[in-house]
């Protein structure tokens, strides 16, 4: 078993750097990533949302619809957690209270 | 060749790290080992796409300087911060791996409770015992 995961996470590794070898350099200002959109973002923000953290303005009006699902996620976690941890009561001691 | 190095291993590095995590996922037999190994995983892929924003020369952090420049739009030299979107999506990914790392442990403990050990091969034996 462990021999078998091994060669998986060696093959994988195997083909992971394997694709490094076309990504651009790093820290390459003319890297796909920094050329397309982003600049957009860069230019426009303080123009849009007055805010001079683009971080902040991307995030919370740019994207607000996906942080508000991400506040969604958070309370997801946090009530399942609560459920399945709390102290389960009996039913009879329950409606006595 | 030093250069082709240079470059480049930082790649390597987050391929190193992203194997480690696989192989403490599947070869581990502790539900806790394997939890460590997921986060392993996740933070290496984060690495990966924070990464990807540096810009070489002279690049800071993404907060625009001059607030002057609030009605035009083309004062901004892109080539001065570095790109701002890896970091936001990276947040949204650090906030999934902490709802699911709360999740996993969560889980973890009712198994504890259930089955007095954390160990997965003690535990299939506990089930099929019934």
């Amino acid at each position: 078993m462990k021999f078998l995961s091994l060669i998986t996470v060696l093959l994988v590794g195997v083909a992971l750097v394997y694709g490094t070898l076309g990504m651009p350099r790093w820290g390459d200002p003319n890297s796909p990533a920094a050329t397309h959109v982003s600049p957009y973002y860069l230019e426009h923000s303080m123009h849009d949302t007055a805010t001079p953290n683009v971080v902040t303005s991307v995030l919370a009006d740019y994207r607000g619809y996906d942080t508000l699902g991400e506040t969604s996620v958070i309370f997801t976690a946090g009530m399942s957690c609560i459920l399945l941890l709390r102290k389960r009561r009996k039913h009879k001691e329950e409606d006595h209270v | 060749m030093f250069d082709y190095i240079i470059s480049y291993y930082n790649y390597w590095m987050y391929a190193g790290l992203m194997m480690i995590g696989f192989y403490g996922m599947m070869a581990k037999r502790n539900l806790i080992k394997k939890i460590i190994g997921m986060n392993v995983f996740q933070s290496s892929i984060i690495f990966f796409y924070i990464s990807s924003s540096v810009k070489r020369g002279g690049v800071t952090v993404p907060i625009i300087k001059h607030v002057a420049g609030a009605h035009g739009s083309h004062g901004v030299d892109v080539m001065q911060y570095a790109n701002p979107l890896p970091h936001v999506l990276m947040l949204t990914a650090i906030v999934v791996m902490v709802a699911t790392l709360g999740v996993a442990l969560a889980v973890a403990i009712l198994i504890y409770r259930r089955y007095h050990t954390l160990e997965e091969d003690e535990i299939i034996l506990c089930m099929r015992k019934g």
